[in-house]
């Protein structure tokens, strides 16, 4: 779950790589650090974020030098256990992202053959047994190295006396910009933005070594060709402007976010195996398992179609017989959990679909066929508008089995979603940042739309929240009620208005202040609840993507009412990359 | 120089229009507004730029971040006036520096004619000048600037442009800037008038059309989506991408239309138009004279003249806008303006319905072949 960057060129390297893990801060921000070839390898690393200003000291010389920003794994955050990691004559220099899962014994080797080790990361094997295997040629000690190493990598490695990078992936994501006389490395396409469009995604096993002018592939001992592919997004969508938060900026993002995945439609060939799917069984993390869970609600009625629903982590145990088309959901594509069932589905023959942001990555590689939704990069960890693309790509497949019916729906449900923008929620946070919990409930699709409400609350806010299914709260956490825990709850026209108007009234009847969202003109229900916030009357497809963004605006306002920082919650990164 | 641009008002003189969007944010010949100031600062060289927002600031924000000069923002948390929008801006000040709305357009002659001086106010002829500031000048000084008034002494208005020295931040006592100025005045500073060479203001909905008409005159020709052959085309035609012009639709420029829309077969597109992006109009529908925004969908044969639609509206077939004047009420004066129809946000409309010199709210519905006109409020539903 780290992010890791390289460059080689005519540039000066560090402020290249210093912005460069400013953009892939997302993914860690414990500890950072970098590296460069001046005279020798001078490195330069640090605890805490690199936003935080201690990078404007990093003053190192050299045009060819790697850097990292680390979510820990093996080690707590400090200044040793930071990457770059040297080998003991300090000639060789290594960033790393993912899990070398031999590394005890390695490490035991090592010792035993008179290395010493500085940090307590598995990532410092690599550099000294690059050492071991140095004479001169980087690549060929590399390629000396791999094969010792179990587990999934990421790595860039430079050596003293060389100008060039060589790179190598086996299961973590890579990927590589090419430039005009200067190449570039990175976890993922966002730091490239701003120097080139041109990108080349490394498939496992590939190894790159990469100087200014040359840039060669090697997969098995043999050059390869990769492709070389255009990105379509800009680097302004990576930038914050006068935005308080890159959180807020994104929640606004949302009615283009969500447009711009409808107009891309589907291909033929996704048509095709949803049309042939006669099951549908989806393998999502996080945000993505509520998008996922909405899905079965609205595929389900309005489809007839068999919809199952599972957490990535947990796929790994369950053996039930699978069949029909698995689909895996992830923002980043790289989520480790996700892409290990999305592996099971494949072995046992299931026509398999990505739905992700990252063009190129890992799931896209494993899957049959990808749905690509269009959010743009998405630099908050909270997921807003890949949730946003998400319902847009899977209401799509729900449009699709429907012979078209939600095109109207579909089309005009942007405008919606930007009137909601405009909700004021004041009131409803005030209540909500003087709690210490909150329940979110709703039935039908706003179950998961609860749920997902809920961990917006509890990620950025820090207020402890549950999202439950209406009618479970009276089998046990109704004994929680009290007047300090506000309750939200989503109430709109349908079958589920007449019991969920009586749930309300029965969580009033304990006191609970209840903050409810309704469709805007209902009269009764600002009757019974303390805060009414309407959400425009429309279809109940858009009604979920309404109710999702207010409650999203409730949880960064009151995020904001507390002081947290929104974009960079403790302990958490944006893409789970290990398991 | 710097620039310190205010789009921090709501503009309420132009509701419905501003529902999600301050009136700098409004687009005339599918353009914000505010990018015609910032492009005549641009020309200028004038590239230090300090833009103030505050209502529906998100929006504005945004569409900063994806012009190419870097801009700074500034926010103005209440809407007390131009003076505390400029006070919000203090900080950002550093030498001598224009102050622009961002809600008219002026263009970049008048910036080179104001930008040489160094405490000025740009000034311009206006039909209607008791809706402006009107200036006293002699010998091509500012002697008084009357706000507003009923019986306006002279035709000269004052457009908002100034050029100042930093120093003018301690004149501002008041939430106007027009206070400061006759503090200054008062104290004898020298304040020149420099006339304007082109500058336009809209200042009640109605006037955006005339506002439009004025920005084609500027655009650039150019095609972008898939025009059928049978296509005809006279005059300045821009297209965006991804939109499909049908057979046998005319279109004589100036016109613009934005992306992604689809247009015909058999549609007629008069000249003063503009079109924004995701619109629909269903085959045999007559354009002219007309400011339609960003995803609307017009049914077939319908007739649009001397019309404002606001975003997202839904107007069925058999559509009419019947340009006629009749009394209206805004922003607290009577008013008697030929024009078709404004539209809010949102407004719904079943078939054969017809606007004559109507102003309808945002998400108005209208029923089936009903005649609306005057004011019809946000939300009402017409049966």
């Amino acid at each position: 779950m780290c992010g890791i960057v390289g460059y080689v060129g005519r540039r000066d390297a560090t402020p290249v790589l210093i912005q460069g893990l400013k953009r892939l801060e997302y993914r860690g921000y414990d500890s950072f650090g970098i590296a460069t070839v001046g005279s020798a390898i001078e490195i330069y690393k640090k605890t805490g974020r690199i936003s935080d200003g201690e990078a404007g000291a990093a003053d190192l010389c050299g045009c060819t030098g790697i850097g990292h920003t680390r979510w820990a794994t093996h080690g707590e955050p400090n200044d040793i256990n930071a990457h770059p990691h040297i080998d003991c004559s300090g000639n060789i220099a290594v960033v790393h992202n993912g899990v070398i899962e031999n590394y005890s014994e390695l490490k035991r080797q090592l010792e035993g053959r008179g290395h010493t080790f500085r940090s307590e990361t598995d990532t410092e094997v690599i550099a000294h047994l690059i050492e071991e295997h140095y004479g001169g040629d980087l690549l060929a000690a590399v390629n000396a190295t791999l094969p010792l190493l179990e587990g999934s990598y990421a790595v860039l490695a430079i050596a003293g006396d060389t100008q060039r990078i060589v790179a190598a992936r086996d299961a973590s994501p890579l990927v590589l910009g090419v430039g005009d006389a200067e190449v570039f490395a990175a976890s993922d396409m966002t730091p490239l933005l701003e120097y080139t469009e041109r990108v080349i995604f490394l498939e496992d096993g590939d190894v790159a070594d990469l100087t200014p002018d040359h840039l060669t592939i090697y997969h098995g001992g043999r050059t390869v060709e990769r492709p070389v592919e255009l990105i379509a997004w800009c680097v302004e969508d990576t930038r914050k402007g006068g935005f308080a938060h890159y959180m807020l900026k994104e929640i606004y993002e949302q009615p283009q976010s969500f447009y711009e995945t409808i107009r891309a439609g589907i291909s033929d060939r996704v048509r095709e195996m949803v049309r042939e799917a006669d099951e549908i069984t989806l393998v999502a993390c996080g945000t993505s398992y509520h998008t996922a869970l909405a899905f079965k609600y609205l595929a389900e009625s309005l489809c007839s179609i068999p919809v199952r629903v599972e957490v990535g982590s947990e796929f790994k145990y369950f053996t039930p017989p699978l069949h029909g088309l698995v689909v895996a959901v992830s923002q980043s594509g790289e989520t480790a959990d996700t892409i290990a069932a999305l592996k099971k589905a494949k072995a046992r023959n299931c026509p398999t679909l990505a739905i992700t942001n990252m063009q190129g990555s890992t799931v896209t590689r494993i899957a049959d066929e990808t749905l690509l939704m269009r959010a743009g990069p998405e630099i908050g960890v909270a997921a807003t508008k890949s949730y946003m693309a998400q319902l847009a790509a899977l209401m799509q497949i729900v449009n699709l089995r429907c012979e078209g019916a939600f095109d109207d729906v579909l089309s005009h449900a942007h405008l919606a979603i930007g009137d909601v923008l405009l909700q004021d929620v004041r009131e409803a946070v005030n209540l909500c940042s003087k709690a210490e919990h909150v329940f979110f409930v709703g039935r039908g699709p706003f179950y998961p739309v609860s749920m997902e409400g809920a961990l917006k609350m509890k990620e950025i806010s820090y207020v402890h929240a549950e999202g439950y299914a209406a009618g479970e709260l009276k089998h046990g956490p109704f004994a929680l009620l009290t007047e300090e825990t506000p309750v939200v709850a989503i109430c709109t026209p349908g079958s589920t208005y007449g019991v969920m108007a009586s749930n309300i009234k029965e969580m009033k009847a304990r006191k609970a202040p209840v903050i409810a969202l309704g469709v805007a003109g209902d009269t009764e229900l600002p009757e019974i609840v303390d805060i009414f916030i309407p959400i425009p009357n429309t279809h109940l497809l858009v009604q979920v993507l309404t109710a999702s963004v207010a409650l999203q605006l409730l949880a960064y306002h009151t995020a904001c009412a507390l002081q947290r920082d929104v974009d960079k919650p403790r302990n958490l990164a944006k893409s789970v990359t290990v398991e | 120089m710097q620039a310190v641009i205010l789009a921090a008002g709501e503009g309420s003189r132009l509701r419905p229009l501003t529902r999600s969007k301050p009136k700098a944010m409004i687009p005339v010949a599918n353009r914000p507004i505010i990018e015609y100031v910032i492009d005549a600062l641009l020309e200028n060289g004038i590239r230090d730029i300090v833009v103030v927002v505050g209502y529906r600031k998100e929006d504005v924000i945004r569409y900063l971040n994806r012009l190419d000069a870097p801009i700074q923002v500034v926010v103005q948390e209440r809407q007390l006036g131009t003076a505390d929008a400029l006070r919000a801006a203090r900080s950002e000040i550093t030498k001598d520096f224009l102050v622009l709305p961002g809600d008219n357009y002026v263009n970049a002659e008048s910036i080179a004619r104001i930008k040489k001086e160094q405490n000025a106010m740009l000034v311009a002829e206006h039909p209607n000048p008791s809706n402006f500031g009107v200036v006293v000048i002699r010998n091509g000084l500012v002697r008084e600037i009357i706000e507003k008034p009923e019986d306006a002494p002279t035709f000269t208005v004052s457009t908002g442009i100034y050029s100042f020295t930093p120093d003018v931040f301690s004149y501002l006592q008041t939430n106007e800037i027009p206070d400061a100025l006759a503090a200054m005045i008062a104290s004898g500073r020298r304040i020149r008038a420099i006339p304007a060479d082109d500058w336009q203001d809209a200042v009640y909905s109605w006037d955006l059309l005339k506002l439009n008409s004025r920005m084609l005159r500027g655009i650039t020709p150019g095609i972008g989506g898939t025009v059928d052959a049978s296509v005809i085309r006279r005059g300045t035609v821009r297209i965006g991408t991804g939109t499909t012009i049908g057979p046998n639709t005319v279109i004589y420029g100036p016109v613009t239309i934005g992306s992604n829309c689809n247009i015909g077969p058999g549609c007629m597109i008069m000249p003063n138009t503009s079109i924004g992006d995701r619109v629909v109009l269903e085959p045999f529908t007559y354009v002219a004279d007309s400011l339609i925004m960003s995803d609307v969908t017009i049914g077939s044969h319908s007739r649009i003249v001397s019309a404002v639609f606001g975003q997202g509206c839904i107007l069925a077939d058999h559509t009419t806008t019947y340009p006629s004047a009749s009394f209206i009420e805004v922003g607290g004066r009577v008013h008697k303006e030929e024009f078709g129809a404004v539209l809010g946000d949102g407004v719904r409309a079943a078939p054969f319905t017809t606007f004559k010199n109507c102003i309808a709210g945002n998400s108005v519905t209208i029923e089936e072949g009903k005649t609306v006109v005057g004011l019809i409020e946000d939300g009402t539903r017409v049966m």
